[in-house]
């Protein structure tokens, strides 16, 4: 089973002081509309966050960062639609709003998912390194994407962890187990809001996820979102050396965050599976909430 | 009805980039039927059989509330509500319909009443808030933003479920309650409770008062007697400013009266729409 990392997470609820800031920052420059369980398991790292949130912003903000997890998002749908239709949509009794409604819920993880893996990727990147290279920094101009979760983003809305349910606790159980998850991730527990939904889901899903192709989609969609965020890494003044000068354990955040790293890819894809069954492949390649330009532009330091 | 068979009954309309869920059932004049705070449209589940004999029955749950949109983005209060299902109105193609009301979605109704008289085709408000009813103690407490921080949803379920069953004339069953507070049982969705509880706003009705005169609808006005909430002193003060309003007392019940006696307050308001109108 794959630890991430310390069991405690730092609810939205619970957010007090530096992580309230960071949490609030996250929303307003990823534009999504609650905070995922990544961020919210690197802030049981308390000093941590704030300090890798402060060296990652500049770059999360970026027009190439926007366009890398567009990228990674295209690749997935393309993997997606090799494995094959879920059409969990014709097995489940659901009306209007609650199909509008998990078109929006899938829309949002769409949209963040990807996203999420370039910016792990690109932590771990750093956090592999003992030192930031100042020599490859210089000055240059960036685009910036505007600020602001965009009309349309469904809120994170999540039923919890450990659902008084009996048939979502075995559900929420066999997804862990079979996912080799110590936490149940922000996607699952949304979609847990439509039970017979998420049944079906993951009874569609759960052989899937064990084929040789799956794994392959998996691994590729991994290698892609290192090299999209290997070209960002040289502008993050974050490093194995300045984790530990703020008094928290490199070693133990970096394996949280390879373990992300690990996850986030079959999430990933699994949310593209899921998507095919309401838009078509063409529809789903295209960012749900593309971003356009801030009217202003910085000075950035980063390689060019 | 349960309340998982009610939200697969519900419809979806977009308006002004947020979304309105909605019951739609039934045939002939449209019947809207508005909720109060902290239910959504499923308050109305044992009203609907009954008026659905003769009516298009469209119940929406109000924007912030039950299944409608939820994002922390938006102005709930009731001028914005009335806004809000004048929108709706069109976007379903529904000119004119006779509006139900209940609690704060009375407030909506009188709006609507007065500031969007072409919409309304009669009006029954039932222990509605208006003039300076409200909003109640609990309910201020509730709206104040710490409450996010200081209460979790699970607490916040619990000092709701006291607080709704002291709406009850007599003892009600818990999955009743449980019903009406569904969609508030996550972190968003009692958020969400808190911000509609932040826009409860006396100004609201009290900047409607001169204008109640000037409703030429029939009204009815249908109070649970007993009710601690809204008491019924606010009824007959409505049934004087509303031109030929009649008042009809529910013994018995209180503030839920269309869930304490729904035998009762169906008969009355069918009798309303089906008798008195035509």
């Amino acid at each position: 089973m794959l630890g991430l990392g310390k069991p405690k997470h730092v609810t939205e609820r619970d957010a007090e002081g530096e992580t309230e800031r960071v949490y609030h920052e996250i929303k307003q420059t990823l534009r999504v509309s609650g905070v995922n369980l990544n961020f919210r398991t690197w802030a049981s790292y308390e000093k941590f966050l704030p300090l890798m949130w402060d060296a990652m912003r500049p770059v999360v903000e970026t027009r190439a960062f926007e366009d890398a997890a567009d990228e990674l998002r295209a690749q997935a749908v393309v993997a997606a639609e090799g494995l094959g239709a879920l059409d969990v949509a014709d097995r489940v009794r659901l009306g209007e709003s609650q199909k509008y409604q998990i078109q929006a819920a899938l829309d949002l993880y769409h949209y963040i998912n990807p996203k999420l893996l370039v910016f792990t990727s690109a932590v771990k990147l750093a956090l592999e390194r003992s030192q930031t290279n100042s020599a490859q920094r210089e000055e240059r101009e960036v685009e910036l994407i505007e600020r602001g979760i965009p009309a349309g983003v469904y809120p994170m809305e999540m039923i919890s962890a450990e659902p008084e349910d009996e048939r979502l606790a075995k559900l929420f159980e066999d997804i862990k187990q079979t996912l080799s998850l110590s936490s149940i991730n922000s996607d699952y527990r949304t979609l847990g809001l439509w039970p017979d939904y998420l049944t079906a889901s993951w009874q569609q899903l759960k052989p899937i996820t064990q084929q040789k192709e799956y794994q392959k989609a998996s691994d590729e969609l991994r290698a892609l979102g290192v090299n999209l965020a290997a070209s960002f890494v040289t502008s993050i003044p974050l490093s194995r050396e300045a984790v530990e000068e703020a008094g928290e354990n490199s070693a133990e955040i970096l394996q949280t965050t390879e373990n992300f790293e690990r996850l986030l890819p079959s999430l990933i894809i699994n949310v593209s599976l899921l998507s095919l069954d309401w838009k078509t492949p063409e529809q789903l390649r295209k960012s749900p909430f593309p971003a356009a330009a801030r009217v202003n532009v910085r000075a950035a330091r980063g390689a060019s | 009805m349960n309340w998982r068979d009610f939200q697969t009954m519900q419809r979806v309309a977009e308006i002004d980039e947020r979304f309105v869920s909605y019951l739609d059932d039934g045939a002939g004049e449209p019947v809207i039927l508005l909720h109060g705070i902290p239910t959504w449209g499923y308050l109305w589940h044992q009203l609907i059989p009954e008026l659905v004999k003769a009516n298009r029955v469209l119940a929406p749950d109000l924007i912030g509330f039950g299944y409608s949109d939820k994002s922390d983005s938006f102005d709930r209060s009731i001028a914005r509500q009335a806004e809000l299902i004048n929108d709706w109105m069109d976007t379903i193609g529904v000119q004119r319909a006779h509006i139900v009301a209940h609690d704060i979605g009375g407030g909506v109704a009188l709006r609507l009443a007065t500031l969007f008289p072409k919409r309304v085709m009669s009006l029954c408000v039932m222990n509605t808030v208006c003039y300076d009813s409200w909003p109640i103690e609990a309910m201020l407490q509730f709206g104040h933003p710490e409450t996010r921080t200081k209460l979790s949803a699970a607490t916040a379920m619990s000092l709701l479920k006291r607080a709704l069953k002291q709406g009850f004339a007599s003892s009600v069953d818990d999955y009743l309650i449980e019903s009406l507070l569904a969609p508030y049982t996550t972190e968003v969705g009692k958020l969400s409770l808190i911000r509609n509880a932040a826009a409860l706003n006396t100004n609201l009705t009290t900047e409607i008062t001169s204008l109640l005169p000037k409703i030429n609808v029939p009204t009815l006005v249908i109070w649970g007697e007993d009710d601690e909430f809204q008491l019924l002193k606010y009824a007959r003060r409505l049934v004087s400013d509303i031109p030929n309003a009649v008042l009809v007392r529910v013994k018995d019940a209180r503030h839920f009266v269309m869930l304490d006696r729904p035998g009762e307050v169906a008969r009355h308001v069918s009798h309303f729409l089906t008798q008195e109108l035509h």
